[in-house]
């Protein structure tokens, strides 16, 4: 999952980053809001993480100009604007969560993966699609009840197309959900690892749509 | 304890108790004065109308009272000096004969006595002033009674005056009494008694100050209080970090990110502490004769090291000793403040210079950058505390030029931001008042 993180404290972003590049997100930080609004352009974020008080556009106005331009994107804020009052204004802003400073960074992962589920109409943490389990949190798979050695690539390729089961998801799709803007992309990296998934998981679990891209079916 | 009540109270009955005796003493005096003519008019008449000759024997009258003040004797003597007619035997005979009235002391007091010739004979009538001492006695005791009676009544009537009178102040007291200490809104002025209006505006005025102070003071906590929230939420963010590394290289990385956050935390608390004491008000050091020169050059050598890591050009122009009346410590900070924003922000390749120089009388600092300047329209609001510029790399507690700003007030000096030279970079002059 690919996150734009927006906050213009250079050591809580640094490390914000580090936090959930642990956790498996692929993130990509700007620390200004026009610069916010430049990334959110190419929309391939699964979700925004939002601080409030930013030079150049405040938080708050980024997130109205993106609302009203139809945006849909998940945002979670991240604020030392704590009064109840801060809290109403930026949900009521159009955030979908907001989050104090300081805050502990395993919940910050869990609220984002509770946002990505209930994008995804899922109420299970869990990810499931036939024999396949997938627990975003430990990062584990299991087929059949048996645990799946996949890398952590291989996971994230099976995380997005798990995301929305049906759904095609074309090559340069899944470099974007797998890596942030300084990650060097090996060409064909992705034929690799969905060689490498098919092997583990069976040849038909992903489907190859000719010309398109990679499609988990519907079970 | 001094009470305005209790003051007034013997004030205005001593005055009332200290006149009314004069007026008594004055009716006594003018009473007597009276009785005096009148009862010499009667002594007069009754020496002009006693009968002539044919006198009896004076009847013995034994020892009779003399003492009362009615009593008037009547002496006759013929030419030759022998007692004719002694109308009370027994009562101070009074032989030294003056014509007219005259006033004898008797071993009965004094007598008030007149003698007349008649026919040859001297007719002596006489009577006790205790007589006429004691109607005017009377007579002021007579007229003096009714305020005496008053007197008391007047007390009270003034003890409820006053009291009446101080009601405002009470008023006054009670509503400041019953107020929380955060209730600084004026007192009422309307209904006040003209006396008690400066007290009550006066009062009005120091809420108002302190009313200032107090927000100025709370707006100051809750600024800093969030200022102090990015650096804790680096550290704690930091720590979660170190805690999930799971190399020892990855561990070191963290460990030292969370050095650099907790100096940061340190730093700003630092900022805090010493904008509070320029703070006006706060314990302040006293002023001595501060040699800028010195402090410049400290701060410049302090400096070196950073400018030369970052490659900078630093240096100092001085070329006498210059001098200033002030707080050595705060105007070192003052001046260690504009060098370090001025390293902070002049590009590697740039130069820092500080003058130490006097112009018109005025001793003056100089630093001048090669950095990116400051628009005009920022220039006045840079100052403001936790203002921070919208430019890559500022990550400074925002408290800096607040700092230098308050401990230039403090010295009476001013700081004035211009363009650097040739237009580039930014200057600061901190120009010191005339001495």
């Amino acid at each position: 999952m690919r996150l734009l993180l927006v906050e213009d404290d250079a050591m809580i972003g640094e490390s914000v980053r580090l936090g959930l590049r642990r956790d498996g997100f692929t993130v990509d930080w700007v620390q200004d809001g026009r610069a916010a609004e430049l990334a959110l352009a190419n929309a391939v974020y699964d979700l925004m993480l939002l601080d409030l008080g930013l030079p150049k556009k405040d938080g708050l106005e980024v997130l109205k100009t993106l609302r009203r331009g139809g945006n849909r994107i998940p945002v979670l804020v991240l604020t030392a604007r704590d009064s109840v009052g801060d809290r109403i204004t930026g949900l009521d802003g159009g955030a979908d969560d907001y989050l104090v400073k300081p805050f502990d960074l395993d919940e910050l992962s869990a609220r984002i993966r509770a946002l990505l589920r209930r994008r995804a109409g899922r109420v299970e943490s869990l990810m499931q699609c036939g024999e396949l389990t997938l627990n975003p949190v430990t990062r584990e798979a299991a087929l059949g009840g048996r645990r799946l050695a996949l890398s952590a690539r291989e996971f994230a390729v099976l995380e997005a197309l798990l995301d929305r089961p049906g759904a095609v998801l074309s090559r340069e799709q899944l470099e974007e959900k797998l890596y942030g803007w300084e990650e060097e992309v090996e060409s064909n990296a992705i034929e690799v690892y969905i060689h490498g998934l098919r092997k583990k998981l069976g040849a038909d679990f992903i489907k190859n749509i000719r010309g398109v891209g990679y499609m988990v079916s519907k079970q | 304890m001094t009470s305005i009540r209790r003051r007034l109270l013997i004030w205005l009955v001593a005055g009332l108790a200290v006149t009314t005796l004069a007026a008594a003493l004055a009716v006594y005096m003018r009473a007597r004065m009276e009785a005096a003519e009148l009862f010499d008019y009667q002594l007069q008449v009754m020496a002009a109308a006693f009968p002539r000759g044919g006198y009896g024997e004076a009847p013995s009258a034994g020892d009779e009272d003399m003492s009362a003040g009615d009593v008037v004797v009547v002496q006759i003597w013929n030419r030759n000096g022998s007692q004719l007619y002694w109308s009370r035997p027994g009562s101070p005979i009074l032989q030294r004969v003056e014509f007219g009235f005259s006033t004898v002391a008797t071993p009965r007091g004094e007598w008030r006595v007149f003698n007349t010739l008649i026919d040859g004979n001297i007719v002596q009538v006489s009577q006790p002033m205790r007589a006429r001492n004691e109607l005017a006695a009377g007579l002021a005791l007579r007229t003096m009674l009714p305020l005496l009676i008053l007197l008391p009544l007047l007390v009270g009537l003034i003890w409820i005056t006053v009291s009446r009178g101080l009601k405002p102040l009470n008023a006054v007291a009670a509503a400041l009494g019953r107020r929380s200490e955060d209730a600084l809104e004026p007192l009422p002025v309307r209904r006040v008694p003209g006396e008690v209006k400066p007290l009550v505006a006066a009062l009005n005025d120091l809420l108002a100050r302190l009313g200032r102070a107090l927000d100025a003071q709370k707006s100051f906590i809750a600024d800093a209080a969030h200022e102090l929230r990015t650096p804790l939420t680096a550290v704690s963010l930091q720590i979660q970090i170190a805690e999930r590394a799971r190399t020892a290289d990855e561990r070191t990385t963290a460990f030292a990110q969370l050095k650099a956050g907790a100096d940061r935390a340190g730093r700003l608390v630092q900022q805090l502490l010493t904008l509070a004491r320029s703070e006006p008000g706060a314990a302040e050091r006293p002023f001595a004769t501060v040699n800028l020169t010195e402090i410049a050059r400290e701060a410049v050598a302090e400096h070196a090291p950073i400018a030369e890591a970052k490659g900078l050009e630093l240096g100092l122009s001085a070329d006498t000793v210059v001098s200033a009346t002030g707080d050595s410590d705060a105007l070192r900070t003052l001046l260690a403040n504009l060098i370090d924003n001025a390293v902070h922000y002049t590009p590697s390749g740039g130069a820092v210079d500080v003058a130490v120089f006097v112009r018109d009388g005025q001793a003056c600092w100089i630093v001048t950058d090669t950095g990116p300047g400051i628009p005009a329209d920022e220039r006045q609001r840079v100052f403001d505390r936790f203002y921070r510029r919208d430019v890559a790399g500022a990550a400074g507690s925002g408290l800096g030029l607040a700092i230098v700003q308050r401990v230039a007030q403090r010295h009476g000096a001013t700081v004035e931001l211009a363009d650097g030279a040739a237009g580039r970079g930014l200057r600061v002059t901190v120009r010191f008042p005339a001495r």
